[in-house]
């Protein structure tokens, strides 16, 4: 069955919430932190509510820790649901990766080694958390820095074997991809080549930086060409997915966002044909597989 | 290490006190060292959270300068590891830490400024509740009287301050030279979020903060009034008593009332 597409979306941030509720501008989705809105009121809510009314929107989180050796974390599940609840997202996301051990949270997205046991326990996880949520999510793979010794597949065999057991999807990110191959040394389209197409439900594109001696995913930039050139390759590879940049840092005004978008849409037009580039939107995950 | 969990343990280590023996469970490369490697965690660990904190805490930031303010931030990181998923809530025992730790202690109006900071955050994103109607008090039946109590806006927060600190928080925000700090006599100020989602505050005078704390604490109409009588006559009670719950309702400080 076809995958679900969105089109064109971008990131929800503070900065734009004004321009959004004022302008309705033509963007096809929004992208939110779940985490931002897991509070008990106030402007953040509001504003959520109305843009939703208006916009399709995915929530991608930041704090799931689904990698950790911790039990998971039953409070922030209870209230990422009511969270679900309240938005009705296409779907909902979190990192591959480990947030919090022994219960401190490092608020950074930690890797993991890539083998056998780290599989299983990862597996067990995601399976749980789909039951208690009542529905799949995605997984998105890392920018890292580190290679454990103790890693013995590269990393987009792991990422597949997981969301294979698992049953769940895949959130690609494209920038990611490409700044981790640059920390690792590996070919970006071996990743992309290595990536079960059935299982990619969505795409990051984003701005990272150079910090001398390696690339660090920081979000406050644009894109960089060879990123796009890697969107181009990963779209001809898997056919239309819905595609949004992400923007956390020194972050421009509404419209040159946007603008940057539509590098994207332009790109997915050479590549693709208006007909696979027809929304076709899903409301409930559960449905597609 | 193969065990997942001592490598998380190991990871965390470095990340607290960069001592742990992670270093032999990561590559090194011609390109960098994993000590290296791991120092890009370790320094993203601690910008992230000072960066929260900054947020949370940015007229404390500028009151006491870039550099006290870091001093501040690392002894507050180390002391205080996020046991929170949510990053918003980071840093909210940081007034304890200013009140407790002797070199800020001694400086009394940052724990006060921490404390309007904090207060004005937790009122921001407080749960919203009904606003309550002078037209829904004024439909209570005579029996209500008999056992009312109140209960008001989840963003209200009530702070005890003895120094200028509001007036230094003001011209912080305000972007102007604040005012010497000086030590007055305790005043309580209240912080609340009206239906336009905006916080508002005001100092309160002796009189209502009396009643307004018995309010908050669940305490009936009668109560109230019979604190009152430390003010006021025994007939200009009832009206003062009344007044004051009108204005309350004005402000948008009511949710509704219970009988
Ligand atoms: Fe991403």
């Amino acid at each position: 069955m076809a995958r679900p597409f969105l089109g064109f979306g971008l990131g929800l941030r503070t900065d734009h919430y004004q321009y959004v509720i004022d302008n309705k501008p033509e963007v096809d989705w929004f992208e939110i932190i779940s985490e931002n809105y897991m509070v008990d009121g106030g402007k953040p809510l509001a504003h959520l509510d109305k843009i939703r009314q208006d916009y399709p929107m995915v929530m991608h989180g930041v704090s799931m820790s689904i990698g950790s050796t911790d039990p998971l974390n039953t409070d922030y599940l209870g209230k990422l649901k009511t969270l679900i609840d309240r938005v009705e997202p296409q779907w909902i996301s979190d990192h591959l990766c480990w947030t919090a051990v022994e219960h401190i949270n490092s608020h950074d997205l930690l890797p993991l080694p890539y083998n056998e046991s780290t599989i299983e326990h990862i597996v067990s996880r995601i399976q749980t958390v789909q039951d208690t949520l009542g529905r799949q999510m995605l997984i998105e793979n890392l920018s890292s820095y580190v290679t454990y010794n103790h890693s013995e597949m590269p990393e987009w065999e792991f990422v597949n074997e997981i969301a294979k057991r698992a049953d769940c999807y895949i959130l690609l990110d494209i920038n990611n991809i490409f700044v981790s191959a640059n920390n690792h040394h590996f070919e970006p389209k071996d990743y992309v080549n290595g990536i079960d197409s059935d299982r990619v439900m969505q795409f990051h594109l984003a701005g990272h930086s150079y910090n001398g001696q390696m690339i660090i995913d920081t979000h406050d930039h644009d894109v960089c060409d060879p990123v796009w050139a890697l969107y181009e390759y990963a779209l001809g590879h898997f056919g239309a997915v819905s595609t949004m940049i992400e923007r956390d840092d020194n972050i421009p005004p509404f419209i040159e966002l946007r603008q940057e978008l539509a590098i994207a849409e332009e790109i997915a037009a050479n590549v693709l044909t208006p007909q696979q580039l027809q929304i076709r939107s899903k409301l409930d995950l559960q449905g597609v597989a | 290490m193969s065990d997942l969990r001592e490598l998380q343990q190991c990871f965390m280590g470095y990340l607290l006190d960069d001592s742990s023996s992670m270093i032999d469970e990561v590559e090194s490369t011609p390109m960098l060292s994993a000590k290296g490697r791991l120092d890009i965690y370790a320094s993203a660990y601690v910008l992230r959270l000072k960066e929260a904190m900054t947020t949370d805490y940015d007229k404390l930031a500028l009151y006491l300068g870039d550099e006290r303010f870091d001093k501040l931030m690392e002894r507050y990181i180390d002391k205080f590891p996020s046991h929170t998923t949510n990053l918003r809530y980071f840093s909210v025992n940081l007034p304890e830490l200013i009140r407790d730790e002797p070199d800020y202690a001694h400086i009394a109006e940052l724990y006060e400024l921490a404390c309007i900071e904090r207060a004005f955050a937790d009122s921001f994103d407080a749960k919203d509740l009904q606003v309550a109607t002078i037209d829904t008090l004024a439909a209570l039946p005579e029996v209500a009287w008999e056992n009312l109590t109140f209960d008001f806006q989840k963003s209200v927060q009530i702070v005890w301050l003895e120094h200028n600190s509001f007036p230094i928080w003001k011209a912080l925000a305000d972007d102007e030279t604040p005012p010497k700090a000086e030590k007055l006599y305790p005043m309580a100020w209240i912080l609340w979020r009206r239906s336009d989602l905006v916080t508002h505050y005001k100092m309160l005078a002796t009189e209502e903060v009396a009643v307004l704390s018995l309010a908050l604490q669940g305490k009936n109409f009668a109560v109230m009034c019979e604190k009152l009588l430390d003010f006021y006559s025994e007939e200009e009670t009832p009206m003062k008593a009344i007044g004051f719950l009108q204005s309350w309702i004005a402000e948008e400080m009511l949710a509704g009332f219970k009988f």
